[in-house]
């Protein structure tokens, strides 16, 4: 049986969020800078478990990993969403991810009823093959989108029809 | 009809200008908001006056216009922004939405030193050949973005750099 298992995200995972999101090299990928950035960006992501838009996999029954759909609040853009994930760095390369995109990918589809899923990702970000692999597919790409101790980075944005 | 234009910042009292322009049929297509979402969106909008990042447009002495610069709230992406735009519709085809871009890029790169502006436009729209005029270049397009009444329309993301 696999150690990894999924459920809907409870508030009280905002405390993991943030220490994933705390761990080095992690804000690489994300436009937060400090602790006040991260706490109102956790806090922001955590406010969709309410809507069981989000989901935590555990490995062994600990908190390994949160996904999260960001439900459009406009009706006209209702059948579509943005999402993010972020995987504790102790458990990267054992499937997390993948497992954790395929759960968000069948809850978009099933319970929301989404026909685009799409995202948001850094240029030279090695996520970008995981997604390719998932079938999502570039349609945009905003250059300097990231300016970081006077460096740049552009946004690859992706989506997936479902 | 120039010559009797003027621009000054934006008050929160704009926000019944752009009610009352928003609320004529159609008018809110080219917004992700819809009539009945409007209050909570016309607020959020509006609130950008208070960082002085709202311009309104007079046309003799009377509101026509309002863009704002929706600044953004991270470190690693506050060198952009992006814009929304109302043009009162017995005021269109004059010049007043031209002159209402070259000012909040005007604004944009003096006021708060941004390095680029990006909008987002549902297709078909009548900012497009505006923007086209003032060097902004497409860099994503997403069909099926927008839903109205069932029918999918695109959303094109277009960026200025300084």
């Amino acid at each position: 049986m696999s150690p990894i298992t999924i459920r809907f995200s409870e508030e009280s995972d905002q405390e993991c969020l943030v220490s994933w999101l705390l761990q080095p090299g992690v804000l690489r990928w994300f436009p937060l800078t400090d602790l006040k950035e991260i706490e109102d960006a956790a806090r922001i992501w955590i406010a969709n478990a309410k809507y069981k838009a989000c989901l935590t996999a555990l490995f062994d029954g600990e908190p390994c990993g949160i996904a999260n759909l960001y439900l459009q609040p406009y009706r006209k853009l209702a059948h579509q969403c943005l999402f993010a994930v972020v995987v504790d760095e102790k458990h990267r390369g054992k499937g997390v991810g993948t497992k954790l995109l395929g759960d968000l990918i069948s809850l978009a589809k099933e319970r929301f009823q989404l026909e685009i899923l799409h995202l948001e990702v850094y240029e030279t970000n090695p996520a970008v093959n995981l997604y390719k692999r998932l079938g999502f597919e570039q349609y945009g790409f905003q250059r300097r989108f990231i300016k970081e101790n006077g460096q740049y980075l552009g946004k690859i944005m992706m989506q997936k029809r479902l | 009809m120039l010559e009797d234009f003027d621009i000054r910042y934006s008050v929160p009292e704009d926000i019944e200008c752009l009610k009352s322009w928003l609320s004529l049929p159609g008018e809110t297509d080219g917004f992700a908001f819809d009539l009945e979402e409007m209050e909570s969106a016309l607020k959020n909008w509006i609130g950008f006056a208070k960082y002085k990042a709202s311009l309104t447009g007079h046309f003799q002495g009377v509101p026509c216009a309002v863009g704002t610069l929706f600044l953004m709230p991270y470190l690693k992406v506050a060198h952009h922004c992006s814009f929304y735009l109302a043009v009162d519709p017995d005021k269109r085809r004059k010049g007043v939405g031209t002159s209402m871009v070259r000012n909040l890029l005007n604004l944009a790169k003096t006021r708060f030193r941004l390095e680029s502006v990006h909008v987002e436009i549902f297709e078909p729209s009548p900012l497009l050949p505006i923007l086209e005029k003032q060097n902004f270049e497409i860099f994503a397009r997403q069909e099926d973005y927008v839903k109205i009444d069932g029918c999918g329309k695109a959303r094109i993301l277009l960026e200025h750099f300084f």
